[in-house]
């Protein structure tokens, strides 16, 4: 359009940009585009916070779960015992004399000559375990008439942290009074294993499981993804049976994680008669479904090695094998670990799968071998948070502190990785 | 001998194959052959591979074989004569002495099976020492048999490789076998279930109410229609009301308006939300939301508002699912052409009218395909339903009532002891169809749109 200010032929004026009209257009405009970038940030902002609330609400709750009430209990242990000697309650007799003394029941007759008849309230069922190991433990608290602390039962715990009912708060302003409670770290919950007591469960026994189970995840997904991914990106040739591969590989990969649960339970208990809550099921079933995100991971690395590098190794007379695996492999590692690390963060977190396989057994010691029922990390707060008894809320949400420390470690080794090692070209 | 000291010193014998076929082929190198084909490791390699992969191969096989042939020495005893000819009962006296030759304290409800738990144990031992007798038997045929073909001119690598791409080709088949076994175990349990209940009943039944009783050889109360609806209510109705708002804004303002700093923050923490444990979640929304949002509910006048609320669960979903959507709508919007938003710009339209008026609508087909992903994963969402749903399978609109899922369901069933011909158990395998199906559906027909989206601007 030539630049003519009248242009009478089509009728048309020129506008007044600095027209009230105009302006105050421009300024609606302009107000729009302000609320839209608000909502921008309003959005993010608003994730975040829900973000940092849970995590808030996690650790309020969590960190009551890593406290122990703990009360005072004299014991005459020369008088109880028949005077024993503290070298006898070193090894190798200590089996022998612990069988030949009755520590419940020392136990038992020291609470009622220090707290009454029904003392027992007091403390934890399993106190006298405690004291029987503070006893293995120091055997010269043998020699005299000594004061042990010794773990209180869930009510106190609870009347010590917030509120509970009102004759442990009672029980527990007496002892305050006399200054027979105090709080210390709670070292049992992460050296223990579960319970039907929430002032005695630990986690150690579901941690193990968990760390049994990743372990056969890692052995099992590793290996095959990473061959699967060579050969995908390195030799496959363009067939059927390639095309078969790569669908059902992203197929797996966008498969609800309880369908893998479905089929441990009808294909490794069901048909394979494998145990029930062991950890190898666990693993396997895992690992099917932590290989395609490897496969994923590892072929995106390789891709990402240049092409230059393979004609290089080409052109000294390497054979293809040996190009993959002198060169593009060394060179595609950090990808690989980075992608191994995350999809093993989301194994460990994996809840589903293994409820189907039964991976809920109740056991007080920690699974020893791949084949003893176990339970995992994620499953253990899943059944801590059926539970009715009100003392557990602390302990699941002090799991979940200990569960997400894990994951956040995993993901920050996989940051770190990928920026230290992943070379630009 | 346990298998896994076997495998040991299998291995272990691997190794010194290795370090002797190595050496034995430097030394014609040393020698001064005149063409050797293979570097010495190659050669080790391949003597390593003939004693150790045929022995373990063997190990194997021998470990599905043995039981059988254990099983079959016992009942050949005298002992054995006594028992009942019923082949079920038989069966279960066996397999209880088996477990107990294994463990000593396993509980045993016949006594037949007491006595013979010494025979099985002895049977056992015996086809375990054949076993591991052939094992190490294999692994010196294989590694003599490598030794004997050492030679200079022998085509060691060429071996190692060809061996080397068959591993490979074998793990990449594992990807198809896992999907096979899905695939398999769910139709033929399905298969089963539709014996008992009728697919019509179940894929358009307004009854669920599972039980175990089957009248006439049909089971009632397997309508799954409020499963679906509870499934569809949460996953894809009340976690996207919040998903998608939140996260396609969070993708626009960090791709389109945040500083480089902003963004180099935020992006992490909220893939952080992404990388919580579902569990986590599902905690979260029994313990704070759900209470809260019940005690709203009565605040606001409904009274019949239920702990256990569709809203909870959908709500927390929903934030589950924002990075997920975050990063859809962010890889969309960034294959969007940057001459597109300039000439925008260029018009004189503010920002937020290029990203309205231009972006979003051009990068919509990318956008939707992330959407049906997201969906994809909401209805297969496991352990927040289960925490936060509840159980009662309801036909209602109504987001603070409570509803229940799929997956909720499948969980439920299938908790306790599994039986397998339960019409209960074998209504999970159905259910697991179900979702397998609809979310395979969803994810192919995103990938296609999204597919498609991509070819039109490159």
């Amino acid at each position: 359009m030539p630049a003519n200010p009248q242009t009478p032929a089509t009728g048309r004026t020129k506008t007044d940009w600095m027209g009230e009209a105009m302006q105050k257009r421009i300024a609606r405009r302009y107000a729009a585009e302000r609320r839209f970038k608000w909502m921008g940030l309003g959005a993010v902002a608003l994730s975040s916070l829900f973000l940092a609330f849970l995590l808030v609400v996690m650790v309020g709750n969590g960190a009551k779960g890593f406290i122990s009430t703990e009360a005072t209990l004299t014991v005459d242990l020369p008088a109880a015992t028949g005077s024993i000697s503290p070298e006898q309650l070193t090894q190798p007799r200590l089996a022998a004399t612990m069988a030949s003394i009755d520590v419940r029941r020392i136990f038992d007759n020291a609470v009622q000559a220090q707290y009454g008849e029904d003392g027992a309230r007091f403390f934890a069922s399993t106190a006298w375990t405690a004291l029987r190991d503070q006893l293995t433990e120091n055997p010269n608290l043998v020699m005299s008439k000594t004061k042990v602390w010794l773990p209180t039962s869930s009510d106190i715990d609870r009347a010590a942290k917030d509120n509970s009912t009102p004759e442990a708060e009672a029980d527990y302003a007496t002892l305050r009074k006399a200054g027979e409670v105090r709080q210390t770290f709670n070292w049992r919950f992460l050296t223990g294993s579960d319970g039907t007591d929430p002032a005695q469960v630990g986690i150690w026994g579901a941690l193990k499981g968990s760390l049994i189970t990743m372990v056969v995840t890692l052995f099992l997904a590793f290996p095959v993804g990473v061959l699967a991914a060579v050969y995908l990106e390195e030799y496959a040739s363009k067939n059927w049976l390639t095309d078969l591969i790569e669908v059902s590989i992203n197929n797996l990969a966008a498969v609800p994680s309880i369908i893998f649960g479905l089929l441990g339970l009808a294909v490794f208990l069901q048909f394979f008669s494998m145990p029930r809550s062991a950890a190898i099921v666990g693993g396997l079933t895992l690992a099917l479904m932590t290989m395609p995100v490897i496969v994923i991971a590892a072929r995106n690395a390789i891709k990402a090695v240049p092409p230059s590098i393979r004609e290089a190794a080409m052109g000294v007379g390497a054979s293809p094998v040996q190009v993959v695996f002198h060169h593009v492999l060394p060179l595609a590692i950090p990808g690989i670990m980075t992608g191994t690390i995350i999809g093993m963060a989301r194994a460990l977190g994996e809840t589903a799968p293994l409820l189907m396989i039964g991976m809920r057994a109740f056991t007080t010691t920690p699974p020893d071998g791949l084949t003893d029922p176990a339970t995992v990390l994620p499953v253990q707060i899943f059944l801590w948070s059926d539970e009715v008894n009100r003392g557990f809320v602390e302990k699941t949400s002090a799991a979940i502190i200990v569960l997400l420390v894990f994951l956040l470690t995993m993901n920050a080794i996989a940051v770190y990785l990928r920026n230290r090692f992943e070379t630009r070209w | 001998m346990t298998s896994t000291a076997i495998l040991f010193l299998i291995a272990g014998l691997g190794l010194i194959t290795w370090v002797f076929a190595r050496a034995r082929a430097g030394r014609f190198i040393q020698q001064g052959a005149a063409s050797v084909h293979s570097l010495p490791s190659y050669h080790g390699w391949y003597a390593a591979m003939w004693a150790v992969v045929p022995a373990i191969l063997f190990m194997l096989v021998w470990s599905t074989v043995a039981p059988a042939l254990g099983s079959y020495a016992v009942l050949e005893s005298p002992l054995a004569a006594q028992l009942p000819t019923d082949a079920f009962e038989r069966a279960a006296i066996l397999s209880e002495a088996r477990s107990l030759s294994r463990n000593p304290d396993v509980k045993v409800f016949n006594d037949a099976a007491r006595e013979l738990a010494p025979l099985y144990a002895d049977a056992d031992r015996n086809y375990a020492m054949i076993g591991a007798l052939a094992a190490f038997l294999l692994c010196f045929a294989g590694a003599a048999y490598a030794f004997t073909r050492i030679r200079p001119d022998f085509r060691a690598r060429t071996q190692v490789e060809r061996t080397v791409m068959l591993a490979l080709l074998l793990a990449s088949l594992i990807a198809i076998l896992a999907t096979l076994g899905i695939v398999a175990s769910l139709i033929f349990e399905t298969v089963r279930f539709f014996n008992l209940v009728s697919p019509f009943e179940f894929l358009f039944g307004l009854q669920w109410n599972p039980s175990d009783k089957v009248v006439d050889g049909q089971a009632t109360g397997f309508g799954a229609v409020p499963l679906f609806w509870g499934t569809v209510f949460i996953g894809a109705i009340i976690a996207m009301l919040v998903a998608i708002p939140l996260g396609l804004m969070s993708a626009i303002y960090l791709t389109q308006y945040a500083s480089a700093n902003v963004r180099k923050w935020m992006k992490p923490i909220l893939e952080i939300l992404a990388g919580v444990p579902t569990v986590v979640y599902g905690y979260f929304a029994a313990l704070t939301v759900a209470p809260a949002l019940r005690s709203f509910a009565v605040a606001i006048g409904i009274t019949d508002a239920s702990s256990e609320s569709a809203l909870a669960a959908g709500l927390v979903m929903g934030v589950m699912i924002i990075p997920f959507v975050s990063s859809m709508a962010d890889d969309s919007i960034a294959a969007v052409p940057g001459s597109m938003r300039d000439g925008s710009l260029a018009m004189g339209a503010t920002k937020s009218e290029t990203i309205k008026q231009v972006l979003i609508p051009a990068a919509l087909p990318g956008v939707v395909g992330g959407v049906l992903l997201a969906v994809s994963r909401a209805i297969g969402e496991t352990m927040i339903v289960v925490m936060a749903a509840g159980l009662a399978a309801n036909l209602t609109a109504n987001p603070f009532a409570s509803v229940t899922t799929v997956t909720t369901q499948i969980v439920q069933l299938l908790t306790g002891d599994t039986d397998f011909n339960s019409p209960m158990t074998l209504a999970a395998f159905a259910l697991g169809l179900t979702l397998f199906i609809v979310t395979l559906l969803l994810n192919i027909v995103a990938l296609q749109i999204v597919k498609k989206y991509r070819e039109a601007y490159d």
